[in-house]
Protein backbone atom coordinates (compact mmCIF):
# COMPACT_ATOMS: atom_id res chain seq x y z
CA UNK A 1 0.00 0.00 0.00
CA UNK A 2 2.01 3.27 -1.37
CA UNK A 3 1.42 6.28 0.38
CA UNK A 4 1.42 8.36 -2.56
CA UNK A 5 -2.14 7.61 -3.41
CA UNK A 6 -3.21 8.72 0.05
CA UNK A 7 -5.25 11.66 1.16
CA UNK A 8 -3.91 14.65 3.12
CA UNK A 9 -6.70 16.16 5.29
CA UNK A 10 -6.33 19.46 7.38
CA UNK A 11 -7.45 19.71 10.95
CA UNK A 12 -8.77 22.53 12.54
CA UNK A 13 -10.30 22.33 16.56
CA UNK A 14 -11.40 24.50 18.47
CA UNK A 15 -11.20 24.47 22.69
CA UNK A 16 -15.09 26.66 23.05
CA UNK A 17 -17.67 27.90 21.31
CA UNK A 18 -16.81 31.88 20.90
CA UNK A 19 -13.37 30.52 19.89
CA UNK A 20 -12.77 29.99 16.10
CA UNK A 21 -11.42 26.91 14.50
CA UNK A 22 -7.81 26.94 14.29
CA UNK A 23 -5.31 25.20 12.04
CA UNK A 24 -3.57 22.41 14.31
CA UNK A 25 -2.49 20.07 11.70
CA UNK A 26 -2.14 17.59 9.40
CA UNK A 27 -2.88 13.35 9.17
CA UNK A 28 -2.36 11.42 5.82
CA UNK A 29 -4.73 8.75 5.25
CA UNK A 30 -6.59 7.21 2.11
CA UNK A 31 -9.81 6.40 4.36
CA UNK A 32 -11.95 9.08 5.81
CA UNK A 33 -12.57 7.11 9.17
CA UNK A 34 -9.19 6.06 9.84
CA UNK A 35 -8.24 9.54 8.55
CA UNK A 36 -10.71 10.62 12.21
CA UNK A 37 -9.36 8.19 14.60
CA UNK A 38 -5.66 9.96 13.79
CA UNK A 39 -6.68 13.10 14.30
CA UNK A 40 -8.42 12.83 17.44
CA UNK A 41 -5.39 10.50 18.78
CA UNK A 42 -2.66 13.13 17.64
CA UNK A 43 -4.00 16.08 18.45
CA UNK A 44 -4.65 15.35 21.74
CA UNK A 45 -3.15 18.16 23.55
CA UNK A 46 -5.93 20.21 24.48
CA UNK A 47 -9.44 19.36 25.59
CA UNK A 48 -11.22 20.49 22.49
CA UNK A 49 -14.62 20.64 22.22
CA UNK A 50 -15.05 20.56 18.06
CA UNK A 51 -12.67 19.00 15.89
CA UNK A 52 -12.94 18.31 12.24
CA UNK A 53 -11.23 17.47 9.39
CA UNK A 54 -11.10 18.51 5.60
CA UNK A 55 -9.45 16.96 2.52
CA UNK A 56 -6.88 18.90 1.80
CA UNK A 57 -8.01 18.83 -2.11
CA UNK A 58 -11.14 20.30 -1.67
CA UNK A 59 -9.73 23.90 0.01
CA UNK A 60 -9.73 26.26 -2.69
CA UNK A 61 -7.49 29.44 -2.75
CA UNK A 62 -9.30 32.67 -2.59
CA UNK A 63 -6.19 34.92 -2.19
CA UNK A 64 -2.26 34.02 -2.79
CA UNK A 65 0.56 35.95 -2.91
CA UNK B 1 -6.37 -15.23 43.49
CA UNK B 2 -8.93 -16.65 46.09
CA UNK B 3 -12.70 -16.21 46.46
CA UNK B 4 -15.07 -16.85 49.09
CA UNK B 5 -18.30 -19.12 48.35
CA UNK B 6 -20.38 -18.01 46.02
CA UNK B 7 -23.53 -18.80 44.35
CA UNK B 8 -23.52 -20.22 40.44
CA UNK B 9 -23.97 -16.70 38.72
CA UNK B 10 -21.04 -14.66 40.79
CA UNK B 11 -18.85 -17.87 40.07
CA UNK B 12 -19.67 -17.01 36.05
CA UNK B 13 -18.97 -13.40 36.70
CA UNK B 14 -15.65 -13.62 38.40
CA UNK B 15 -14.64 -15.75 35.44
CA UNK B 16 -15.64 -13.20 33.14
CA UNK B 17 -14.25 -9.99 34.97
CA UNK B 18 -11.03 -11.49 35.47
CA UNK B 19 -10.39 -13.27 31.95
CA UNK B 20 -11.51 -9.50 30.83
CA UNK B 21 -9.05 -7.84 32.93
CA UNK B 22 -6.26 -9.89 31.60
CA UNK B 23 -6.54 -9.89 28.12
CA UNK B 24 -7.65 -6.33 28.25
CA UNK B 25 -3.89 -6.07 29.58
CA UNK B 26 -2.61 -8.39 27.23
CA UNK B 27 -4.29 -7.00 23.95
CA UNK B 28 -2.97 -3.28 25.32
CA UNK B 29 0.66 -4.79 25.52
CA UNK B 30 -0.09 -6.60 21.59
CA UNK B 31 -0.97 -2.87 20.56
CA UNK B 32 1.49 -1.20 22.55
CA UNK B 33 4.36 -3.34 20.57
CA UNK B 34 3.13 -1.99 17.39
CA UNK B 35 3.15 1.40 18.28
CA UNK B 36 6.66 0.99 17.16
CA UNK B 37 6.28 -0.74 13.95
CA UNK B 38 2.90 0.06 12.59
CA UNK B 39 3.17 0.84 8.76
CA UNK B 40 2.56 4.22 8.70
CA UNK B 41 2.87 6.99 11.86
CA UNK B 42 -0.60 7.93 11.88
CA UNK B 43 -1.44 3.93 12.37
CA UNK B 44 1.57 3.90 15.10
CA UNK B 45 -0.27 6.91 17.42
CA UNK B 46 -3.83 5.06 16.92
CA UNK B 47 -2.07 1.52 18.06
CA UNK B 48 -0.44 3.48 21.20
CA UNK B 49 -3.82 5.59 22.10
CA UNK B 50 -5.61 1.88 21.81
CA UNK B 51 -2.90 0.70 23.60
CA UNK B 52 -3.19 3.34 26.55
CA UNK B 53 -6.96 2.38 26.64
CA UNK B 54 -6.79 -1.17 27.22
CA UNK B 55 -4.21 -0.92 29.77
CA UNK B 56 -6.56 1.83 31.57
CA UNK B 57 -9.76 -0.67 31.26
CA UNK B 58 -7.97 -3.62 32.66
CA UNK B 59 -6.43 -1.76 35.57
CA UNK B 60 -9.94 -0.58 36.07
CA UNK B 61 -11.32 -3.19 36.04
CA UNK B 62 -9.36 -5.77 38.37
CA UNK B 63 -10.97 -3.95 41.39
CA UNK B 64 -14.54 -4.85 40.62
CA UNK B 65 -13.83 -8.21 41.88
CA UNK B 66 -13.08 -6.79 45.14
CA UNK B 67 -16.69 -5.69 45.09
CA UNK B 68 -17.40 -9.75 44.68
CA UNK B 69 -15.35 -11.13 47.27
CA UNK B 70 -12.31 -11.76 45.33
CA UNK B 71 -9.17 -11.18 47.48
CA UNK B 72 -6.00 -10.96 44.75
CA UNK B 73 -2.51 -9.06 44.74
CA UNK B 74 -2.50 -5.69 44.66
CA UNK B 75 -0.50 -5.22 41.80
CA UNK B 76 -0.29 -8.41 39.99
CA UNK B 77 2.05 -7.15 37.52
CA UNK B 78 1.36 -7.54 33.51
CA UNK B 79 2.49 -10.99 33.16
CA UNK B 80 0.23 -12.52 36.23
CA UNK B 81 -2.79 -13.37 33.92
CA UNK B 82 -4.17 -16.05 32.14
CA UNK B 83 -5.22 -14.22 28.67
CA UNK B 84 -6.21 -16.13 25.62
CA UNK B 85 -3.28 -17.63 24.09
CA UNK B 86 -3.41 -15.93 20.57
CA UNK B 87 -2.48 -13.09 22.15
CA UNK B 88 0.21 -14.12 24.83
CA UNK B 89 3.00 -13.46 22.43
CA UNK B 90 3.73 -10.48 20.03
CA UNK B 91 1.62 -10.54 17.14
CA UNK B 92 3.69 -11.76 14.27
CA UNK B 93 2.23 -8.92 11.45
CA UNK B 94 -0.42 -6.13 10.87
CA UNK B 95 -2.68 -8.21 9.94
CA UNK B 96 -2.77 -10.00 13.31
CA UNK B 97 -2.93 -6.94 14.89
CA UNK B 98 -6.16 -5.90 13.18
CA UNK B 99 -7.64 -9.59 13.48
CA UNK B 100 -6.86 -9.06 17.12
CA UNK B 101 -8.37 -5.60 17.00
CA UNK B 102 -11.85 -6.73 14.83
CA UNK B 103 -12.01 -10.23 16.57
CA UNK B 104 -10.75 -10.23 19.99
CA UNK B 105 -11.27 -6.66 21.02
CA UNK B 106 -14.80 -7.26 19.19
CA UNK B 107 -15.43 -10.08 21.56
CA UNK B 108 -14.68 -8.67 24.70
CA UNK B 109 -16.23 -5.39 24.14
CA UNK B 110 -19.11 -7.32 23.39
CA UNK B 111 -19.33 -8.82 26.68
CA UNK B 112 -18.76 -5.31 27.85
CA UNK B 113 -21.57 -4.47 26.16
CA UNK B 114 -23.84 -6.94 27.83
CA UNK B 115 -22.66 -5.50 30.96
CA UNK B 116 -23.53 -1.70 30.35
CA UNK B 117 -27.19 -1.80 32.83
CA UNK B 118 -25.39 -4.78 35.09
CA UNK B 119 -26.97 -5.25 38.48
CA UNK B 120 -23.06 -4.93 39.51
CA UNK B 121 -23.04 -1.41 39.45
CA UNK B 122 -19.49 -1.14 39.98
CA UNK B 123 -18.99 -3.17 36.42
CA UNK B 124 -21.89 -0.90 34.93
CA UNK B 125 -20.09 1.87 35.70
CA UNK B 126 -16.77 0.83 33.90
CA UNK B 127 -18.57 -0.80 30.85
CA UNK B 128 -20.04 2.70 30.69
CA UNK B 129 -16.58 4.67 30.20
CA UNK B 130 -14.91 1.39 28.27
CA UNK B 131 -17.41 1.43 25.88
CA UNK B 132 -17.39 5.22 25.44
CA UNK B 133 -13.80 4.65 24.50
CA UNK B 134 -13.54 1.62 22.44
CA UNK B 135 -15.69 3.39 19.48
CA UNK B 136 -12.64 4.91 17.95
CA UNK B 137 -11.09 1.21 18.45
CA UNK B 138 -14.19 -0.14 16.64
CA UNK B 139 -13.93 2.50 13.78
CA UNK B 140 -10.04 1.71 13.35
CA UNK B 141 -10.88 -2.36 13.05
CA UNK B 142 -13.57 -1.82 10.47
CA UNK B 143 -11.30 1.45 8.38
CA UNK B 144 -8.78 -1.31 7.93
CA UNK B 145 -10.68 -4.40 7.24
CA UNK B 146 -12.30 -2.11 4.40
CA UNK B 147 -8.76 -1.09 3.30
CA UNK B 148 -7.33 -4.12 3.64
CA UNK B 149 -10.53 -5.65 1.37
CA UNK B 150 -9.88 -3.07 -1.30
CA UNK B 151 -6.30 -4.21 -1.66
CA UNK B 152 -7.28 -7.44 -2.02
CA UNK B 153 -4.77 -10.22 -2.78
CA UNK B 154 -2.20 -11.74 -0.60
CA UNK B 155 -3.09 -9.03 2.18
CA UNK B 156 -6.94 -9.97 2.28
CA UNK B 157 -5.96 -13.89 2.18
CA UNK B 158 -3.40 -13.50 5.25
CA UNK B 159 -6.24 -11.13 7.10
CA UNK B 160 -8.87 -14.29 6.66
CA UNK B 161 -6.41 -16.70 8.02
CA UNK B 162 -5.67 -13.92 11.62
CA UNK B 163 -9.35 -13.64 11.51
CA UNK B 164 -9.95 -17.50 12.09
CA UNK B 165 -7.01 -17.84 14.16
CA UNK B 166 -8.64 -15.08 16.50
CA UNK B 167 -11.81 -16.48 16.26
CA UNK B 168 -10.76 -20.25 16.88
CA UNK B 169 -10.07 -19.14 20.34
CA UNK B 170 -12.13 -15.89 21.12
CA UNK B 171 -15.39 -16.77 20.05
CA UNK B 172 -14.74 -19.46 23.31
CA UNK B 173 -14.18 -17.00 25.63
CA UNK B 174 -17.58 -16.69 26.33
CA UNK B 175 -17.96 -20.17 26.93
CA UNK B 176 -20.42 -22.83 25.79
CA UNK B 177 -24.28 -21.77 25.71
CA UNK B 178 -25.14 -23.97 28.08
CA UNK B 179 -23.24 -23.03 30.93
CA UNK B 180 -25.71 -22.90 33.50
CA UNK B 181 -23.88 -20.34 35.90
CA UNK B 182 -23.83 -18.18 32.75
CA UNK B 183 -27.50 -18.28 32.40
CA UNK B 184 -28.33 -17.63 36.59
CA UNK B 185 -25.96 -14.49 35.70
CA UNK B 186 -27.99 -13.19 33.03
CA UNK B 187 -31.31 -13.97 34.77
CA UNK B 188 -30.30 -11.75 38.07
CA UNK B 189 -29.59 -8.89 35.20
CA UNK B 190 -25.57 -9.26 36.06
CA UNK B 191 -25.33 -9.14 31.86
CA UNK B 192 -27.92 -8.71 29.19
CA UNK B 193 -27.36 -12.28 27.01
CA UNK B 194 -25.75 -15.18 27.10
CA UNK B 195 -22.41 -17.00 25.43
CA UNK B 196 -24.23 -17.69 22.09
CA UNK B 197 -25.83 -14.03 21.66
CA UNK B 198 -22.44 -12.43 21.70
CA UNK B 199 -20.77 -14.61 19.33
CA UNK B 200 -23.72 -14.15 17.31
CA UNK B 201 -23.29 -10.42 17.66
CA UNK B 202 -19.81 -10.29 16.69
CA UNK B 203 -20.29 -12.71 13.92
CA UNK B 204 -23.24 -9.90 12.63
CA UNK B 205 -21.16 -7.55 12.30
CA UNK B 206 -17.70 -9.23 10.98
CA UNK B 207 -19.26 -11.09 7.92
CA UNK B 208 -20.19 -8.49 6.09
CA UNK B 209 -16.85 -6.28 6.88
CA UNK B 210 -14.51 -9.25 5.68
CA UNK B 211 -15.71 -11.11 2.64
CA UNK B 212 -15.34 -15.18 2.41
CA UNK B 213 -15.37 -15.89 6.31
CA UNK B 214 -17.29 -18.66 8.25
CA UNK B 215 -16.77 -18.47 11.79
CA UNK B 216 -18.32 -20.81 13.01
CA UNK B 217 -19.91 -21.76 16.28
CA UNK B 218 -17.63 -23.53 18.23
CA UNK B 219 -18.69 -27.01 19.16
CA UNK B 220 -15.73 -29.05 21.03
CA UNK B 221 -15.44 -27.79 24.83
CA UNK B 222 -13.94 -30.95 25.90
CA UNK B 223 -10.52 -29.18 27.28
CA UNK B 224 -13.02 -25.85 28.33
CA UNK B 225 -11.28 -24.38 31.45
CA UNK B 226 -14.12 -21.97 32.92
CA UNK B 227 -11.61 -20.26 35.52
CA UNK B 228 -9.36 -19.55 32.17
CA UNK B 229 -12.02 -18.86 29.59
CA UNK B 230 -10.18 -20.74 26.64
Amino acid sequence: MSRADETVWEVFARKEYPEPLHHVGTVTEDDEDLALVSARAIYDEQPWIEMIIVPRASIREAIRS
Amino acid sequence: MSTVRVDPATATMISLIGSLADNKSALGRRYGEWAVSAPTIESAVAAAAMAQDELGHARSTYPVLDKLGVSRPEDPGLDAGHPMFVISQELPDWASFIAANLVVDGILTTFVASARDSSIEPLAQRARKILQEEGAHRVHAEAWARRIGRVGGEDLALLRRRIDEMWAEAARWPGPDSDSGYAEAVAAGMVDSGPAAIRARVRDWLLPLVDGMSLDEPTDWSDWNEQYRR
